[in-house]
């Protein structure tokens, strides 16, 4: 399958939170309890359950009569194209970017070190003391091989969210910036499967929980560029050079030398 | 473990060899997740929370339930569902769905469970004594009205069109004029 992308259009949100509810029922998630807390947004937070959220974000308007904006943000895995996550995690197979672009994670093979935790630059994975494990977005992997959209993609009611091959997407992104006057995110050359379109009336610094420069973390790309060939390099000589001492030396042979070393069988 | 100094470099060795193998090659197992609507049937059926009516299609496999999603082939929602709409799924799958009728008798505090014998008798028996004694065979102008106005009928808003139907045209057949829906108080 090609490779899809997914653009969410935040001038339509309205905050309905149907892409929350379809997540939650497709992925099988648990229900959180939550207690009131003065916004709108529930639950408060990303979680090890929630793996997308609609974050409401009270904005300060200069228009008198409309005091309080609203700004409205799906937040989700930006299942990005050099990903960190991936390239953090040391178990092979519990985290995978697939051909579709998406960012997938396996709980077979997670080991709940929290690497990738530490390099998302959006704070996407979330880790759970109970499962000892990760979980974040999937893109709805086993649907979009399937043929399918992502569960939250089905639900928008309003055409805020877009699933579709990478090159339609991208020049739906740039036919619909230009006719609302916004801004896309993200905007720095970092490359994810995920888009946004902020509105031309907010910035994306007033957006919360909203990294405005994701970059691959440099300790992740010392790890990937420098360390881990660096102790291939010293494993392989190692056991190289063990091969060229057994070739050149021959076993080692064990010399019956009485006492010496210390005597378990006295 | 009795492991000798040979033994013990033979397998520090041959663990080094294998990790070393198995990192450089980054051998990634295939991804692959059990397929959640194999063998499923898909039936078309229509959201039971509002009036806009979308389209929904509940997957059913053995007799169960086990998703329901928006119908994208549907003209008036086009696939998508609100919040509600998309929770779906636990009309039919939720612990707390009620198996059993449950009395609260006039006064009491707490509910009883009963027999649906008892429960269907119960209301056959009060409808009737109600009826009885609040029905309108001719209004203050001597017009032939035949209307009961000491009962109500409430509708849910998870039953379906087809439930709905035959609720609507018994609560007619009675002679009921306050007909309501849940959604509307």
């Amino acid at each position: 399958m090609a490779e899809h992308m997914m653009l969410i259009d935040l001038t339509k949100c309205t905050g309905c939170r149907a892409c929350q509810v379809a997540c939650k029922e497709w992925n099988s998630l648990r229900a959180e309890k939550t207690v009131f807390n003065g916004t709108y947004q529930n639950p408060p937070d990303l979680s090890y359950d929630t793996w997308t959220l609609v974050r409401f974000d009270e904005m300060k308007s200069k228009d008198r009569l409309k005091k309080v904006k609203w700004l409205l943000r799906k937040e989700g895995c930006m299942h990005c194209e050099d990903a960190p996550c991936v390239q953090a995690c040391p178990s092979p197979g519990a985290l995978v970017k697939t051909p579709e672009g998406a960012v997938v994670h396996n709980p077979k093979y997670c080991i709940g070190c929290k690497a990738c935790v530490v390099a998302c630059p959006f704070d996407i994975p979330r880790y759970s003391p109970k499962d000892e494990k990760i979980a974040k977005c999937t893109l709805c992997y086993d649907r979009i091989t399937e043929g399918k959209v992502p569960a939250c993609v089905e639900a928008c009611t309003t055409g805020c969210l877009e699933f579709g091959p990478k090159e339609d997407i991208l020049a739906r992104a740039m036919a619909r910036v230009k006719e609302v006057n916004g801004s896309l995110y993200p905007n720095n050359g970092y490359k994810t499967h995920v888009m946004y379109i902020i509105p031309d009336y907010a910035r994306i610094e007033e957006y919360s929980h909203l990294n405005p420069d994701p970059r691959v973390p440099a300790t992740e790309l010392w790890w990937k560029n420098l360390f881990k060939p660096l102790t291939l390099i010293g494993m392989g000589g190692v056991a190289g050079l063990a091969v060229l001492h057994y070739l050149i030396k021959g076993p080692h042979k064990v010399e019956d030398k009485g006492t010496e070393g210390g005597d378990n069988n006295a | 473990m009795d492991i000798s100094r040979r033994g013990f470099l033979k397998l520090t060795g041959g663990t080094l060899a294998a990790t070393g193998i198995g990192v450089g090659v980054g051998i990634h197992p295939v991804f692959a997740q059990p397929r959640k609507l194999r063998y499923a049937k898909e039936v078309p059926s229509i959201c039971p929370y509002c009036a806009v009516g979308c389209g929904v299609i509940v997957h059913v496999r053995e007799g169960r339930v086990i998703n329901a999603e928006g119908d994208p082939d549907h003209p008036i929602s086009n696939g998508s569902l609100c919040s509600k709409g998309s929770a779906l799924y636990q009309i039919a799958n939720n612990k707390r769905r009620l198996k059993k009728p449950l009395y609260r008798a006039p006064g009491a505090s707490t509910w009883k469970q009963v027999t649906w014998d008892w429960a269907l008798d119960r209301i056959a028996n009060k409808v009737k004594e109600a009826r009885d004694k609040g029905f309108t065979h001719k209004n203050a102008k001597g017009q032939v009205v035949n209307r009961v106005e000491n009962i109500a009928c409430l509708g849910g808003a998870s039953l379906d069109n087809e439930e709905v139907y035959p609720l609507v045209k018994f609560a007619r057949a009675l002679g009921l004029v306050y007909i309501e829906h849940q959604a509307r108080i």
